[in-house]
């Protein structure tokens, strides 16, 4: 099965190059059941990896551009009059998928964000009264610009705190930018991308990721993690229990994806900052773009015993 | 946003503070010049009203002059700043500036400690019983105020503030009773200051004249305790013999001044076969005469007192503070021969004896053949003719035991006792006066015997060949009953001129619970003092002799003291400390061990860094090293992070670190 998971990780390599450890945190968000966030600047590949993974995965997969026009109907779909039959037909949105692609998600309104971002916490969709259930398995992949940028609409706290993981690409290394640029062009490259996984064995890793074996001294350890964050004050709220919650899982699929059974606090800290940057805000942070050194600085302060 | 400390009180805690503080002053309010209590009470009234009206706290001029005008009041009162009252008056009014100033709650915390210090100095004037509750009830009431303006939240709710104060109190009790018990003492306390005790004390003083005991017949105040450890003797028995009085100018007598040359040996008491001594203990109250008190005739001299040839018990000085004393005392006695000097000093009259006095005693002797006779017809006179027994007798003139016994015939027992001695000097028969207490209430609460002023009394001794000096109660002639009862001061306000009330014992629900209250306090009183103030280094001395460390005394006793209170505060310091870490798990511990080994080597741990993490690094350091730090830190994974984790890989993963040796 690890095997599966390397290949995964080789063929994606070839497309995203010199990002491994952002394309296995990627992975590992999907093994634990979370929706992914990935932000940064235009340009650099967040648009190629949601597409990659969705290939890769074998997931049906429709893509939403997120625009300032965009209504909630477009996302989730709506009820057309049948003529012929005298009834209301509903005309499922591109939610209904396996893997939605939610490009520039802060581009859009509220009003259009919540209605990708309900259906992400219930797993269905209810339009005038009737709930249809989304596909299972059900990720959401959206990408975002750095909020700062002129003509965007941030996305709010409580629901920034859906997304599992926020990831950031950022520029490649020197050597991988020459091999890019020399190289093939990435959309043709993805075209010939074939799945690696079947559907069955993806939820049977998913699984495995549940059934990582957690010991006492690593929830010691997840616990002084959570309470280093609530005590000091360099940091403005502390991590919620559900933020535990989601560096736990984020971890056992890391651990599983690094080969091990059981968690290390070696996993907990590879995901530390990709789960809880997103989440946190310094005492005195106006712009919000604190959240990963104050993860670095949890992770250096709290002693592994 | 405001710490607490820069906030002030929410307006009903306020409130309570001024309270407490002014019940904290109140006791002083009576020992320190009536200048100084206006001052404190116009300043907290003036605080009471700034409560609602923050407006009116003075900014920081008049705060100034304020304080100026405090210091100037206290240097006008007391120009000297020395001593108690100085002390007291000065502190007092600090404590009202410093209210006047109450602003943030930093001012609050030192306002309760000068609260705390303004509770201590009462016992400078006082150490009863009570003010010990009343001081432990303010100590709480405070501290709960301290405990309360740590919180931040402003609503008025005292309880859980009191609970951990009373809480506070409770866990101080052992620590006061090992310190009580074992801090060396001093015969007089820390903060005596000497000469300031000498106020007057009321007592019998060593000058009896006609109105001098019935005046002490009002006062209720206890003149001093005995307990009987057998049988109390009966009270007409109960005469507690003072100062003897032999010289008089006519209207007072005065206690003997004695000359050098009658310090000798006291007299020896020759007894009968049957006499049986008593044996008792006396705690006596301050006093500011130097007698002090024993049932007829003292056998012992309690320490730092002498015994007289009249049997008076004469300490070196007035006992300031409160004394007890053994004594053994013989009822049935004969004193011996009467010395010249006796006789001249029992017979000598004053100048105004009158002729009816002469021609009264002449009647008497007249109808009787022997001194003893006489003395039954002279007890006979005051029973039949019309003597009145009050305690509240007409005022007498320049000769007042003439006027005594031919006009007033009203009066206390020392008018019947000097008229008495007169008389019997006038018969030829040496004769003294004695001042003492008679009677006592037995307090069945306490099994012990209370002896008050209200008990002052004197009495008659002539000589007699046959039985030495004997004793000869006048009053008891008139009014046996105040031999048989004693007098009870609280009846006497509405009987003004009337002849005394005495008690009587079965006298309704009311008078007897009032007096079992009575008894009761008193009972509390006697041991708070017997048990607590009356620890003294003597009674610290035989209890640490009793523990077998009769060697620790003294200083010895003082450094023992600092050591051991050392020793408990770093016990208890490190055992607060050790349950706060908890024990590390072996595996850890030899983890670390392991860890510390390879910092030898220049490769050590960030403690943020994981097992696997460290271990990838050390192997890339030192690959030498590979095979032994592989197997130890997969080994710590499993036992730890794993499922690894039983006694046999606990076992072996010990070995291994031991084994470790690079």
């Amino acid at each position: 099965m690890s095997d599966a998971l390397e290949k995964l990780v080789v063929e994606a390599g070839k497309v995203i190059l010199g990002k491994e450890s952002v394309i296995r945190l990627a992975i590992a968000c999907l093994l634990a059941r979370g929706h992914l966030l990935i932000e940064d600047l235009p340009g650099v590949g967040k648009t190629t990896l949601a597409h990659l993974l969705a290939k890769l995965l074998g997931l049906h997969y429709q893509r939403i551009q997120f625009t300032s026009d965009l209504l909630p109907a477009d996302i989730i779909g709506n009820s057309i009059y049948n003529r012929n039959e005298g009834c209301f037909d509903f005309h499922p949105g591109p939610v209904f998928s396996q893997l939605v692609l939610a490009d520039e998600i802060n581009r859009a309104t509220p009003k259009a964000q919540s209605a990708l971002l309900e259906a992400m916490e219930e797993q269905q969709v209810t339009i005038e009264g009737k709930s249809y259930p989304l596909p299972q398995p059900f990720f959401v992949i959206a990408t975002q610009n750095p909020a700062h940028q002129i003509g965007t609409f941030p996305l709010p706290e409580s629901q920034l705190d859906r997304f599992l993981m926020r990831l950031e690409l950022g520029y490649p290394d020197a050597k991988s930018e020459r091999l890019l640029l020399s190289g093939e062009d990435r959309r043709s490259l993805l075209q010939q991308i074939e799945p690696c996984l079947e559907l069955q064995q993806l939820a049977e890793l998913q699984r495995q990721a549940d059934a990582v074996y957690l010991s006492p001294a690593i929830l010691d350890y997840c616990q002084q993690l959570l309470a280093f964050s609530r005590n000091n004050p360099r940091f403005h709220r502390g991590l919620s229990p559900r933020a535990g919650l989601a560096l736990l899982r984020s971890a056992k699929a890391w651990a599983l994806l690094s080969g091990r059974r059981q968690l290390l606090p070696e996993d907990l800290q590879a995901v530390l900052p990709a789960t809880v940057a997103h989440r946190l805000h310094a005492s005195a942070d106006t712009s919000g773009s604190e959240g990963a050194q104050l993860a670095q600085y949890l992770l250096e302060s709290v002693a592994v015993a | 946003m405001k710490r607490p400390a820069q906030l002030l009180l929410s307006g009903a805690w306020q409130y309570v503070l001024l309270l407490l503080l002014g019940l904290a002053v109140l006791p002083h309010l009576f020992n320190i010049e009536r200048g100084i209590t206006l001052f404190f009470l116009a300043l907290l009234l003036y605080r009471a009203l700034a409560v609602s009206r923050p407006g009116l706290i003075p900014a920081r001029l008049p705060l100034f002059l304020l304080t100026l005008g405090g210091v100037a009041n206290v240097l006008l009162h007391y120009p000297i700043l020395f001593g108690r009252e100085a002390g007291v008056a000065l502190l007092v009014s600090m404590l009202a500036l410093k209210l006047v100033e109450m602003r943030v709650r930093r001012d609050v915390y030192i306002l309760v400690f000068i609260g705390y210090f303004v509770l201590i100095t009462q016992f400078l004037y006082n150490e009863a019983g009570w003010l010990v509750l009343y001081v432990a009830a303010l100590v709480i009431l405070l501290t709960a105020l301290l405990v309360d303006s740590q919180r931040v939240k402003s609503r008025f709710n005292p309880l859980p503030s009191l609970a951990t104060s009373g809480l506070m109190l409770l866990q101080a009790i052992p620590v006061t009773i090992a310190l009580f018990l074992f801090f060396p003492r001093f015969n007089s306390p820390l903060w005596y200051l000497g000469s300031e005790r000498s106020q007057a004390v009321t007592g019998i003083s060593g000058e009896i004249s006609p109105g001098s005991i019935s005046g002490l017949s009002r006062s209720s105040e206890v003149a001093f305790r005995v307990d009987f450890g057998a049988a109390t003797p009966p009270a007409a028995q109960r005469y507690w013999r003072g100062p003897v009085f032999w010289d008089t100018d006519g209207s007072s007598w005065s206690a003997a001044r004695e000359s050098a040359d009658e310090r000798g040996p006291p007299p020896v008491l020759t007894a009968s076969e049957t006499a049986e001594p008593l044996s008792y203990h006396v705690t006596m109250e301050p006093s500011s005469e130097r007698w002090i008190y024993a049932l007829e005739l003292p056998l012992l001299t309690p320490p730092g007192a002498r015994l007289t040839a009249d049997f008076q018990l004469l300490r070196n000085s007035a006992p300031e503070r409160r004394l007890r004393y053994r004594m053994r005392s013989l009822t049935d006695y004969h004193t011996g021969a009467l010395t010249s000097h006796e006789r001249e000093r029992g017979l000598r009259l004053p100048d105004n004896i009158t002729p009816r006095m002469v021609e009264l005693v002449q009647s008497w002797r007249r109808s009787s053949r022997s001194d003893a006779e006489l003395v039954l017809n002279a007890l006979d006179h005051f029973r039949r003719q019309e003597f009145y027994y009050t305690l509240y007798p007409p005022l007498l003139g320049e000769n007042p035991a003439d006027q005594f016994l031919f006009e007033s015939r009203r009066g206390f027992c020392e008018h019947y006792a000097t008229s008495f001695t007169l008389l019997m000097r006038i018969a030829g028969i040496p004769t003294r006066l004695v001042g003492g207490y008679q009677g006592g209430e037995i307090n069945p609460l306490g099994d012990y015997l209370i002896v008050r002023q209200s008990d002052a009394h004197a009495w008659v001794e002539i000589w007699l060949p046959e039985s030495g000096w004997q004793r000869v109660d006048p009053t008891a002639a008139v009014a046996p009953e105040r031999i048989e009862r004693p007098l009870d001061p609280a009846s006497i306000a509405d009987v003004i001129g009337a002849p005394i009330r005495f008690i009587e014992l079965d006298a309704g629900l009311f008078s007897d619970l009032l007096r079992r209250l009575r008894w009761g306090a008193d009972a509390l009183n006697a041991s708070w003092h017997r048990w607590v103030l009356g620890y003294s280094r003597e009674r610290q001395h035989y209890l640490m002799r009793l523990l077998g460390l009769g060697f620790l005394h003294g200083p010895k006793l003082g450094y023992a003291m600092i050591v051991i209170t050392g020793l408990t505060v770093a016990a208890v310091a490190l055992i607060l400390l050790r349950r706060n870490r908890e024990r590390p798990d072996p595996v850890l511990r030899h983890y670390r061990a392991f860890c510390r080994r390879l910092a030898r080597l220049g490769i050590e741990r960030v403690p943020s860094e994981g097992p696997k993490a460290f271990a990838d690094r050390v192997i890339a350091q030192r690959p030498d090293l590979t095979a032994s730090v592989a197997a130890i830190s997969g080994l710590y994974i499993g036992i730890r992070y794993g499922r690894l984790d039983n006694a046999k890989n606990r076992a072996r993963f010990t070995l291994l670190v031991r084994r470790f040796r690079p």
